[in-house]
């Protein structure tokens, strides 16, 4: 199992550090730039004014005033980029047993001594290793950034925060592992997850905005995924993270369920 | 003798596609066993079969005693595999990817060396700027770095230039004299010719027969194309097991069937300007002993003999019969 490990997480080392790289640089410029909207908080609250609410909640921006640290990791930070660093490194990691059985590369390792769900059960690790390093880094990024210049946001409940992400993204990251083994086609399992999580997204911009849709809201990963009161308060999202802690491991015994017993047909 | 695969009533279907149907086979111990077949005959369906890639529909095999399907882990441990289009990591060098099938196989690190060394197989150069061929060489060389038991390959030299393909075929005969026991699918006759004691032969999924490569070469067909420095005597050819399948004043087109050692023997009495003989591909042969005994009652003549027709045979207007047109819907159908 060790060099499959070792080899699958090699794999991912591009994907880390590239994916790692606009995380880092996004959730950094930003909180650089967390004292000018401090000092210019009015001006900032009129301009958002503007803006159509849709619009706004289509990005995550609900309630709370911009210099509000909560508001502003939430909305700025988190909403903005997470979704979208999650959704790309879970699919790219999920789907890569898929891959590699059109290829043929699968055919290596499964021809090896290495029963089929010590195989999965690697990838499965290194999905682990990869979305908490990229966790890891973006709350990296905002704590360090933060204690360059003035220290804003409480560093505890940045890292719980980012534990909310893992959650989060290993949750994608489950449901696209059973996908990818049950298609064992990365770019239909990639294609269909990257639909369902748009529409998840439009599901919950629409329950945001329209009451009577509000409990659709609940049918989607970004529903959960709220970290303002965890910036604000200190209050972990315990059910929220477990919830995406079931999905993901629902996913994956899924997907070993699927895998253990399926053609290998390439 | 020890069976080292077995499989009984081996059957695997796609949905309505067929794949394989009641496949019966046992390769036994120290043999170099030749699995021949026309493209889709179900050669690969039966090799991802017998290493627990695809589940039977019925039947069972095993390698080794070890189910294939429900023991597959065991069963790897006793082979090695090379399939007919390897698939590596482009970034890795050959020696990092042989390093890592070593290592999945419990083999040292550089169990590989010799084996590189024998292939001129250069271990520094990254997978995606590798040739075809020495793409092709990676599979084999880790087919070879091992002392499983049984290896199964998979058209493992198809891309490789002739001298690699000797030198192959070198060491296939090396691991069957050490006793372990090798499983070769191949489109090559002339391959499984010279490597294997006994061969199956598979067509659209059944297994139709099994026999030793001396009663196989001693049934397929040559085709002979002569050039005469004078006008042959009319009755140069009359040979139990040779057809004439066109003839000019001092050109011939032939075919023989099996020994070629009695026209031999009368071309030696007259004088030759040129002679080519060629091995018909595995497509050639299967229709000629399956088809062509079916259309044997319509009088033809032999069937497929534009397989590897040589240069300048000139026979196109002259192949009328029914065979000859049952050789080109078999050829379409099996590619």
């Amino acid at each position: 199992m060790i060099p499959v490990f070792w080899l699958d997480l090699r794999r991912s080392r591009s994907l880390i550090l590239w994916v790692g790289l606009v995380a880092v640089l996004y959730a950094g410029v930003m909180v650089a730039f967390y004292p000018s909207v401090l000092a210019n908080a009015e001006e900032f609250d009129r301009m958002v004014e503007i803006y159509p609410k849709e619009l706004l909640a289509a990005f995550g921006i609900t309630d709370g005033g911009i210099s509000d640290p909560g508001t502003y990791v939430n909305s700025y930070i988190f909403q903005f980029l997470w979704p979208v660093v999650a959704s790309v490194a879970a699919i790219a990691l999920a789907t890569r047993p898929a891959a590699d059985a059109t290829s043929g590369f699968l055919d290596l390792p499964l021809s090896s001594r290495l029963p089929r769900l010590d195989y999965l059960a690697v990838t499965i690790g290194v999905q682990v290793v990869s979305l908490a390093m990229l966790s890891a880094l973006t709350v990296a990024a905002i704590v360090a950034v933060d204690l360059l210049i003035e220290p804003d946001f409480d560093t505890g409940r940045i890292a719980l925060a980012g534990l909310h992400l893992f959650a989060m993204a290993i949750a994608i990251a489950g449901a696209t592992t059973a996908l990818a083994v049950a298609l064992l086609d990365r770019g239909r399992a990639a294609g269909l997850m990257a639909g369902i999580l748009m529409i998840m997204y439009l599901l919950n911009v629409v329950a945001g905005l329209a009451p009577e849709f509000g409990d659709l809201g609940r049918l989607s990963v970004f529903y959960y995924f709220d970290l303002q009161p965890v910036i604000d308060d200190g209050v972990f999202p315990a059910g929220e993270s477990l919830l995406y802690l079931v999905v993901a491991v629902a996913g994956w015994v899924s997907a070993a369920a699927i895998f253990r017993r399926r053609d290998l047909a390439t | 003798m020890t069976s080292v695969i077995q499989a009984d009533g081996l059957t695997k279907s796609y949905g309505s596609r067929r794949g394989i149907v009641d496949v019966d086979l046992a390769v036994l111990e120290g043999e170099v066993f030749g699995f021949l077949g026309p493209n889709g005959a179900g050669k690969t369906t039966t090799i991802r079969v017998l290493l627990g890639f695809l589940r039977p529909t019925s039947g069972r095999a095993t390698i080794l005693g070890q189910d294939c399907w429900r023991e597959a882990p065991r069963a790897h441990a006793l082979l090695a595999y090379v399939s007919a289009e390897p698939a590596y990591l482009g970034h890795l060098t050959a020696g990092e990817q042989l390093d890592y099938m070593a290592r999945l196989r419990g083999l040292p690190r550089g169990a590989w060396r010799s084996a590189a060394e024998r292939l001129e197989l250069d271990p520094t150069v990254a997978v995606r700027k590798l040739s075809r061929g020495n793409r092709q060489k990676v599979g084999v060389v880790q087919a070879f770095m091992g002392d499983e038991p049984l290896l199964i390959m998979d058209e493992p030299t198809s891309g490789l230039d002739p001298l690699m393909q000797r030198e192959f075929l070198a060491m296939v005969a090396e691991v069957r004299a050490a006793g372990r026991t090798v499983f070769l699918s191949s489109h090559n006759l002339q391959e499984v010719e010279r490597a294997c004691s006994r061969v199956g032969i598979i067509r659209e999924g059944r297994l139709v027969d099994v026999t030793t490569v001396r009663d196989l070469q001693a049934s397929h067909w040559r085709s002979v194309n002569l050039v005469l420095q004078s006008p042959a005597p009319e009755t140069l050819f009359d040979l139990p097991n040779v057809q004439v399948v066109s003839a000019s004043a001092r050109d011939a087109h032939l075919m023989v069937q099996g020994d070629v050692n009695p026209l031999l023997r009368r071309l030696a009495t007259i004088d030759v300007a040129d002679v080519a003989i060629s091995t018909l591909d595995v497509e050639d042969i299967f229709l000629r002993l399956y088809e062509g005994d079916r259309e044997a009652g319509d009088g033809s003549g032999p069937p497929g003999s534009d397989g590897h027709r040589p240069s300048g045979g000139n026979v196109e207007g002259e192949r009328n019969g029914p065979g000859e047109e049952l050789a080109g819907r078999g050829r379409e159908r099996a590619r």
